[in-house]
């Protein structure tokens, strides 16, 4: 992080004042636990609302976006600090190229990501997407192959476009509850969590509508059709994964290139060698010999 | 009478015209007496130098198929007709060199007329037959001589019986009918009898009186019987019948047989009998010659032929009750044949003993081998000095073909095989020969023309690349070829050193220069000790397109990656048999991967959603430049017992193959890659053995396990996918992996002379494939494992299968060189 500038995190004053209070309570909260930086990857298929999550989080417009095309070419990491406290969020771009998780885009996020700490994952998808493919599972394969298992201990599922009104006959509650879990069993195969491990990896999930036109409560807090407050929901639910007691996950050269299976196994080859040796060549030898002694011979031999 | 007597050993043909006309010049001098009890000489084919004046036909054959015939040697290639064989060989030059096994005659020099009918002979064997029968044929005989009415009628009433001494010696006769009268029986013996191969007189042939008192004389001292005449009888068309009747010789009924080996031996000679012996003087003859005899059964060897056949043979006595000339007859033929069948081709029944006692005794010249000598032969054919060590010859030759041993046809061949594998001559003739101071012995000869020591070759081709506008300019002219050179047999020990350097263009030979260098030292434990150790050195280059660098099914082209290895590699071959080998050495080698400008590609590339292509796919070398270096231990066995059985391959075959890293070079490479082959080809039904019979069905079970422990750089991982791997497939297409196993499974049914089969094929890379550096299986979106089945037609070399692989359910049909397994 050294070079990066770490700029003072004023956009938290343009939020309504009920969530600035809310929000420099967390920190707070997250100060007394002795926790001075806080770093949240942000994953996910593209055009999900990645960027714009981010830019509403941190109430400023820091990344660009635009609504038909990718404007994240490569992973963008934005710092605040506030009496402090840093806030790291890094954008990424989107995982999917071509109907294919695109192995290029997550080897440039890999390498944004060396050396670094991560937090929280922020796992995004949109709420008004009805089915669950193949495609999310790899993505969470790609993600787990990449950073390891235990990346879910400290992820969250987020689900962007909030505000819709759910297809007929059912409800809010119905739908949302409905959609996440299809998310989250998709998550948890890709992640494969087998399903004693569901309790150990808790992953919640959170709302959330970036729009212009989220309906506000009467403090001027942008609310869910549910009503609740996004903003302070969505930073209180991280903060509890932040401080949910796992390790975090430092990504570094051997966690991106995985085990280097070019050196398991190399101490035993004096030892394959000689079973080689004494079990597989000796007795090949023994066949042979009992090859030509059985040979038939010719009548006049 | 040794001189006639050296021929009795000669290969004899046991039917036949051959025999039967032999026979015919046989003179007084075969039937010798061993013992007051009279000895037999059946039907000895032995021909005495003098014969040549009592040919029967001395006029009608060419004059060096005469010669052939009568010289002591022509025996031979009687023989070697039926024992010839030809072996073509490719050799340097292109063309095919013929090698053929003579028979004693051909090569033994019975003059030189002889010698050439024995080449002609040898050069064209149905042209052979074809000659033999014209020489044999009676029939062919007459009718050469009907259109010139050769033959003068009786001029004497019809149906008159004439003594045979009345006929006119100025006359030729025309015998129309032959007829055997046993006088014992009363009756007329019938064609098939084996009398009639006795005498060389046919019903058809023109003879004049000499030659039927010959021929008389001939019948009556061959042993066969008490008496014999010669009666004509006049027949109204001028031509003369003949009668022969006779009494056939026999003796005493015998409950024993023995078989002796009397080859070696001198032929004892029977000591004249005076005819004013007293009668005590005659008794004291009879029992020396007695004395005699048990002296020379005693001394004599045991002979090869087997219980079994021998008890036949006492069976054959104990159904007769009396011996006859007739049964020594059939005894001779069924002792014959079993050496012939068991390609003791220079064996011959000489004589019978001890008749008139309870006891056959069959004496048998086998055809020891007194000598072995090994000649060499210039382009011209003389004898001169060889490069090639005799040792090195030596040891090629069975132990069968050894001083001492008793010669066989089929270790003639086997030498000839062994010694044509050296690759060292051009011609190779095995023969027997007679050997004239050891009665009874047989030389055997190998004749050896040998190749040219050094050679050098240089091809070119002019390659005409299309210039501006498609027209070839003069710059666009390559000269492109190989230059080559041999030195063979350094030494005369079959050391050989060989280069060749391949270029498409002379000018610039940087872009694909191919060189070879090779030293071969056979023999390294020296050539009397019988382990068989190669040593090879060799320096070497290759280009091979990585299967590693390909596309799964649905992606577009991978841009291609070229390996090229050059180094060097010394090793040392063990042959335990002639399929069972076991190779260990040492390779040093420098890999540089390429992409398809030949330029040096440290990463394969890969095709971008968008088209474009970006080269940082999964690294091809181990240290990630492009250019590896590395030393490993090279270690192969291979058990192979397969064999074809009337033409179906059977048996079992495993190869195990070990690199072994020694941490030596870029990056320090330790690594052990191992390879197990296991091939079974399970015969699934009892079939004879022999030619023309058809093949079995065959199971063919074939598992292949690789893997690698330690450093793997991509080019060395194993791939899935190809002929060679999983049918149906494209080579690599499932896969790129650490760790391997393929199984397949093939049944083969026979059809005519070809098989067609069924196949099903699977290949898995275990979970491996994330285990090598940069996963090349996912990132070209290859499945990691597949299976396959088909059906197939084996057309020549050609395989035509069409296979279906299950990944994506679709069929193809494949031609491919080769086999599979």
């Amino acid at each position: 992080m050294a070079g990066q500038l770490v700029r003072e995190w004023t956009a938290i004053q343009q939020f309504p004042a009920a969530t600035q209070e809310k929000l420099v309570d967390l920190l707070g909260k997250l100060k007394n636990q002795d926790v001075n930086t806080l770093t949240i990857l942000v994953m996910g298929k593209g055009g999900v609302g990645k960027s714009s999550t981010v830019n509403s989080i941190i109430g400023e417009r820091v990344v660009t976006v635009s609504a038909f095309q990718s404007e994240t070419p490569r992973p963008v990491m934005v710092s605040r600090s506030r009496s402090g406290f840093t806030l790291n969020i890094i954008d990424t771009p989107g995982l999917v190229e071509g109907g294919y998780v695109s192995d290029q885009v997550l080897d440039t996020i890999k390498r944004f990501l060396l050396n670094k700490t991560i937090d929280v994952l922020l796992y995004v998808d949109r709420l008004d997407a009805y089915r669950v493919d193949n495609l999310d599972k790899q993505i969470v394969k790609a993600i787990t192959d990449s950073f390891g298992r235990d990346i879910w201990h400290k992820a969250m599922v987020v689900l962007t476009h909030a505000q819709l009104s759910p297809p007929d006959a059912l409800s809010y509650e119905e739908f949302f509850s409905k959609r996440s879990e299809s998310l989250l069993k998709c998550v948890r195969q890709g992640a494969k969590i087998s399903k004693k491990d569901v309790k150990n990896f808790g992953i919640p999930v959170a709302l959330v509508e970036n729009s212009g036109r989220c309906n506000k409560n009467e403090n001027d807090e942008k609310i869910l059709p549910t009503g609740t407050p996004w903003i302070p929901n969505l930073v209180h639910i991280i903060t509890d994964v932040s401080l949910n007691g796992k390790a975090s996950i430092l990504v570094d050269q051997k966690l991106i290139e995985g085990p280097n299976a070019n050196d398991r196994g190399k101490v035993f080859i004096p030892l394959i060698l000689a079973f080689q040796y004494f079990f597989v060549i000796k007795p090949i030898q023994k066949w042979i010999k009992d090859d030509v002694a059985r040979e038939s011979k010719p009548s006049w031999d | 009478m040794s001189s006639s007597a050296a021929p009795a050993h000669l290969l004899p043909l046991t039917s036949s015209t051959a025999s039967r006309r032999r026979n015919s010049s046989a003179t007084a001098s075969v039937s010798r007496l061993h013992s007051p009890n009279s000895i037999v000489q059946p039907n000895l084919p032995s021909v005495a130098v003098s014969a040549s004046l009592q040919n029967p036909k001395p006029s009608k054959s060419p004059p060096f198929l005469l010669n052939y015939l009568i010289s002591p040697k022509s025996l031979g290639p009687c023989a070697a007709s039926c024992i010839l064989f030809h072996l073509a060989k490719p050799v340097f030059s292109g063309s095919g060199t013929i090698f053929n096994l003579g028979g004693g005659g051909g090569g033994g020099g019975g003059g030189g007329a002889g010698g050439g009918g024995g080449g002609g002979g040898g050069s064209d064997g149905g042209q052979g037959g074809g000659f033999w029968s014209r020489i044999f044929s009676p029939a062919a005989i007459a009718k050469d001589d009907e259109p010139q009415q050769e033959w003068d009628t009786h001029g004497l009433p019809a149906n008159i019986v004439v003594q045979l001494n009345k006929l006119s010696g100025f006359k030729k006769y025309k015998v129309s009918e032959i007829l055997f009268l046993d006088r014992r029986r009363g009756s007329t013996v019938g064609t098939e009898d084996s009398f009639f191969e006795m005498v060389s007189l046919r019903p058809g042939g023109i003879y004049n009186k000499a030659q039927l008192q010959k021929e008389l004389e001939t019948l009556a001292t061959c042993g066969m019987f008490e008496k014999v005449d010669l009666e004509t009888k006049t027949n109204p068309d001028g031509t003369i019948s003949i009668t022969i009747p006779f009494l056939e010789s026999t003796w005493q009924s015998a409950d024993r047989f023995r078989c002796i080996n009397v080859g070696l031996m001198p032929q004892s000679k029977p000591i004249e009998m005076d005819p004013d012996m007293t009668e005590k003087e005659r008794l004291e003859y009879y029992r020396s010659q007695e004395k005699d005899y048990r002296r020379r059964i005693e001394r004599s060897r045991p002979c090869l032929l087997p219980i079994a056949v021998q008890r036949e043979i006492l069976q054959m006595l104990r159904q007769q009750g009396k011996v006859s000339a007739r049964l020594l007859q059939r005894i001779r033929d069924r002792v014959q044949q079993w050496y012939h069948e068991n390609g003791y081709a220079c064996a011959q029944v000489v004589n019978f003993g001890n008749l008139n006692t309870k006891e056959v005794v069959c004496e048998v010249v086998e055809g020891d081998i007194t000598q072995l000598v090994i000649q060499f032969q210039d382009k011209l054919g003389n004898t001169c000095e060889g490069n090639t060590q005799f040792p090195v010859i030596k040891r090629e030759l069975p132990k069968q073909l050894r001083q001492g041993q008793v010669f066989n046809i089929e270790a003639g061949k086997q030498a000839l095989r062994n010694i044509n594998s050296l690759a060292l001559f051009s011609n190779i003739e095995v023969n027997p020969r007679p050997d004239e101071k050891n009665e009874g012995g047989i030389i055997v000869e190998v004749k050896l023309k040998e190749l040219e020591q050094k050679s050098a070759e240089v091809s070119t081709e002019w390659s005409i690349v299309p210039g501006r506008g498609g027209r070839p300019t003069l710059a666009s002219i390559q000269p492109g070829g190989t230059v080559s050179f041999e030195h063979r047999n350094i030494k005369g020990l079959n050391r050989s050193l060989l280069g060749s350097v391949t270029t498409s263009n002379f000018l610039n030979p940087q872009d694909d220069l191919a060189f070879k260098l090779e030293y071969v030292h056979p023999y390294l434990d020296g050539v009397y000790n019988p382990r068989n150790r190669t040593f090879r050195a060799s320096c070497f280059n290759s280009r091979k397109l990585s299967p590693v660098f390909t596309g799964g099914p649905g992606i577009e082209e991978v841009p291609p990656i070229w390996v090229d290895r050059a180094g060097v590699k010394a090793n040392i071959t063990e042959n335990f048999t002639r399929q069972s080998k076991f190779t260990y050495g040492l390779v040093m080698e420098e890999i540089t991967t390429r992409d398809e400008s030949s330029h040096i590609a440290a990463n394969g590339q890969r095709v971008l959603p968008s088209g474009g292509v970006s080269a940082d796919g999964p690294p091809t070398t181990l240290s990630g430049t492009g250019v590896d270096r590395m030393a490993f231990l090279q270690a192969n066995i291979t058990r192979d017992n397969t064999k074809f059985l009337n033409g179906a391959i059977v048996g079992e075959r495993n190869v195990f193959q070990l690199d072994q890293g020694l941490g030596i070079g870029s990056k320090f490479p330790f690594f052990n890659r191992h390879q197990l082959t296991v091939t079974r080809f399970l015969q699934l039904k009892q079939v004879e053995e022999g030619a023309g019979k058809p093949p079995p069905p065959v199971l063919v079970l074939h598992g292949h396990y690789g893997g690698c422990v330690g450093d793997l750089p991509s080019y060395d991982a194993f791939t899935l996918g190809g002929p060679y791997s999983v049918r149906g497939y494209n080579m690599g297409e499932l896969g790129a992996a650490r760790n391997i196993l393929e199984l397949a499974a093939e049944l083969r049914i026979p059809i005519r002379n070809t098989h067609v089969y069924v196949f099903a094929e699977h290949g898995n890379d275990l979970g491996s494939s994330k285990d090598v550096k940069g996963n090349p299986t996912e990132v070209y979106r290859r499945v990691g494992h597949g299976s396959s089945y088909g059906v197939g037609a084996k057309l020549g070399l050609v395989r035509a299968e069409y296979a279906v692989d299950q990944n994506s359910g679709t069929g193809a049909v494949f031609f491919r060189f080769g086999e599979r397994f």
